[in-house]
C-alpha cells in the first residue's frame, strides 16, 4: 500500500515535470536547440504571477499573466539572443541558453530578493479522504491534472489540426521545402519559442506552491525535466508527457523509499542509462549523431 | 513569364552561374540541360530566393522579384519543386499538400487540392498515409502536387527524373508538359537527362560551366551532335 501511495503522491509532480519537459520538446523541436534558460523564463514568470497575486488576489488572474510574460519573454529570447547566435552554430546557441539562464536568475535576485518565498495555494492542500482512509492526493494535484490533460490536449489539436500546426512541423522536419511552400519560416520558429514559454510558465505556477520560488528554486526541475525530454526522445511531445510523469512516479517511489536528496542522483543515473543504451530516446525516431 | 537577365552566383570566390538569361514563356516547358556541376541547381535556387545572386535580374510578368526571400517569391507565384526527397516522409500525403500556398484562402486551397487529387488520383487514394509509404514515382507526383497547391504561373522542376525508372519518368514529364500546356504555365525544368528532358521541352538551353553554350528549340539542340559530345558526354 505503501508503494501505491507514492506512486499517486507522484501523479502530481510527474505532470509538471511533464509540462516542463513539453516545454523544452517544443523548443528543440522549432531550432534544434535544449533551451536551459527555460526553467530559468518559468522561474522569472512565476515571479510575475507572485506579484499579481499579491496585487489581485486571484490566483487565476496570475496564472493568466505568467502565461502572457512566458510568451513574451519566450519571444524575446528567442529574436534577442537566438536569432544572433543560430546563425553561427546550434553548440553557440545552447551556451547562449546559459548565459540567458544566469541573467534571469541575477535579475529576479535583484527584483524579487534572493530569498525562498512561499506561493499560495489556491486550492486546499490537505488529502483527499475516500473510502475510509486518506490519499496522498489533494484538490490541488486534481487542478494540476486537469491543467496538464487541458494542455497536452491543447497542443496536440494545435499541431495536427490547424495550419499554425503543420507549418511548425514541416519546419521541423525540413525547413527549406517549408519556405518554398510559403511559410514564414522565421516566425514560425519565434511561435514556437512563445509557445514553449507559456507552457514552461504553467509548469512554474504549478510547482510554486510545493517547492516556494527563488531564483534558483527550479534548477531542480531542470534536470528531471531534461531527463524526462531526452529520454522520451526529444522530438516526441507524447514522450515528453509519458516520460514526465514516469519520471515523477519513479521520484516519489525513490524518495518514499529513501530520501528524497537521492531523487536526482536517481535521475542522472536514469539519463546516463538511456544515453549509452538508446540514444535516440524512446519515442524519438532520429539517428544518434556521434560528437 | 519569368525572365532571367545577366543572372551571376558566387559561392564563396567560386563562379557558380555567369551572366546567365533566358526566357521561359507560358505554355511552354523549357529544359536546362547540362552536365553535373554545370550550374543548373544554382539557377533553380537562385531563382526560388534560396541563393541569393552577385548580381543580374530576375522578373516575373515585369515584376522585379531580384533578391526576394523563398517564402515571398513563392508568393509571386514562383515555385519551386527541389531536387531529391522534397516530400516531407513524416507528414501524411495531405499534409504535405496542405502545406503548399497556407496564405491563399481557404476556398481556392480546397478547389486546388481537388485538382491535384483529379490530377494525381493515386495521392487521393493515399491521402491518409503517411508520405514516405510512397514509391519513388508518387512521392514525386506529391512534390509536384505542393508546388501546384501554390497557384504557381511558373513551375520550376530540378531533377524529377532523379532515382525513377525511366518508364515513371516519361509519365510525369508528359504530364509536365500537359500541364503547362492545358494549365497556361511557364515551367522550367532542369535535367541531366537530357535525351528525356529535350523530347518533352519546347526549348532546349545547354549550360556549361555556369554559362549557356547553346539555346534553341528543343530539336535543334538534341540534333546537335557535336553538342552533346562536348557538353553532355553521350
Amino acid at each position: 500500500m505503501r508503494f501505491v501511495d507514492y506512486l499517486l503522491g507522484g501523479v502530481g509532480s510527474g505532470l509538471i515535470i511533464a509540462l516542463m519537459a513539453l516545454a523544452l520538446v517544443l523548443t528543440w523541436r522549432a531550432t534544434r536547440v535544449v533551451n536551459f534558460a527555460q526553467v530559468g523564463q518559468a522561474m522569472f514568470t512565476t515571479f510575475i504571477a507572485l506579484s499579481l497575486q499579491t496585487l489581485t488576489g486571484s490566483w487565476f488572474i496570475a496564472l493568466v499573466g505568467a502565461m502572457i510574460a512566458g510568451a513574451l519573454l519566450g519571444t524575446v529570447v528567442q529574436f534577442l539572443v537566438l536569432r544572433p547566435v543560430a546563425r553561427a552554430d546550434t553548440s553557440g546557441a545552447i551556451i547562449a541558453t546559459f548565459g540567458v539562464l544566469i541573467a534571469l536568475q541575477a535579475a529576479a535576485g535583484m527584483i524579487w530578493g534572493g530569498d525562498s518565498q512561499a506561493y499560495p495555494q489556491p486550492f486546499g492542500n490537505t488529502a483527499i479522504t475516500l473510502f475510509g482512509r486518506d490519499w496522498p492526493v489533494s484538490a490541488y494535484d486534481l487542478i494540476v491534472v486537469g491543467f496538464a490533460v487541458v494542455l497536452v490536449v491543447g497542443l496536440t489539436l494545435l499541431f495536427t489540426r490547424t495550419d499554425l500546426g503543420l507549418a511548425m512541423r514541416a519546419t521541423a522536419f525540413n525547413p527549406e521545402v517549408a519556405r518554398l511552400s510559403g511559410v514564414r519560416v522565421g516566425r514560425t520558429l519565434t511561435v514556437g519559442w512563445a509557445l514553449a514559454g507559456t507552457v514552461g510558465a504553467v509548469a512554474g505556477v504549478l510547482v510554486a506552491p510545493t517547492s516556494a520560488i527563488s531564483p534558483n528554486s527550479f534548477d531542480i526541475l531542470l534536470v528531471f525535466a531534461f531527463t524526462a525530454a531526452v529520454i522520451g526522445g526529444l522530438d516526441s511531445l507524447v514522450g515528453a508527457v509519458a516520460l514526465g510523469i514516469g519520471t515523477g512516479l519513479v521520484l516519489s517511489v525513490v524518495s518514499g523509499f529513501s530520501d528524497s536528496g537521492n531523487a536526482p542522483v536517481v535521475a542522472l543515473v536514469l539519463l546516463a542509462l538511456n544515453l549509452l543504451l538508446k540514444p535516440e530516446g524512446i519515442f524519438g525516431h532520429h539517428k544518434a549523431r556521434s560528437v | 513569364m519569368l525572365s532571367i537577365s545577366s543572372l551571376t552566383v558566387d559561392y564563396g570566390p567560386v563562379r557558380a552561374l555567369s551572366h546567365v538569361s533566358l526566357e521561359v514563356p507560358r505554355r511552354e516547358v523549357t529544359a536546362v540541360i547540362g552536365a553535373n556541376g554545370a550550374g543548373k541547381s544554382t539557377l533553380l535556387r537562385t531563382v526560388a530566393g534560396l541563393v541569393r545572386p552577385h548580381s543580374g535580374s530576375i522578373h516575373v510578368d515585369g515584376v522585379d522579384i531580384t533578391g526576394r526571400r523563398a517564402e515571398d517569391i513563392v508568393r509571386a507565384r514562383v515555385a519551386l519543386v527541389p531536387e531529391g526527397r522534397s516530400t516531407i516522409p513524416e507528414l501524411t500525403v495531405e499534409e504535405n499538400l496542405r502545406l503548399g500556398g497556407m496564405w491563399r484562402p481557404r476556398a481556392a486551397r480546397a478547389a486546388t487540392l481537388a485538382q491535384v487529387f483529379e490530377l494525381f488520383p493515386v495521392l487521393g487514394d493515399r491521402r491518409a498515409m503517411r508520405a514516405d509509404t510512397l514509391s519513388g514515382g508518387e512521392r514525386q507526383q506529391l512534390a509536384i502536387g505542393r508546388a501546384l497547391m501554390c497557384d504557381p504561373e511558373c513551375l520550376m522542376l530540378d531533377e524529377p527524373s532523379l532515382g525513377l525508372a525511366p518508364l515513371v519518368v516519361t509519365q510525369i514529364l508528359e504530364m509536365v508538359r500537359t500541364l503547362a500546356e492545358e494549365s497556361n504555365l511557364a515551367v522550367l525544368l532542369v535535367e541531366q537527362n537530357a535525351v528525356t528532358a529535350l523530347r518533352v521541352a519546347h526549348t532546349g538551353i545547354v549550360l556549361n560551366l555556369g554559362s549557356v553554350v547553346m539555346s534553341g528549340a528543343a530539336a535543334d539542340v538534341a540534333a546537335r551532335e557535336e553538342l552533346r559530345h562536348a557538353y553532355l558526354g553521350y
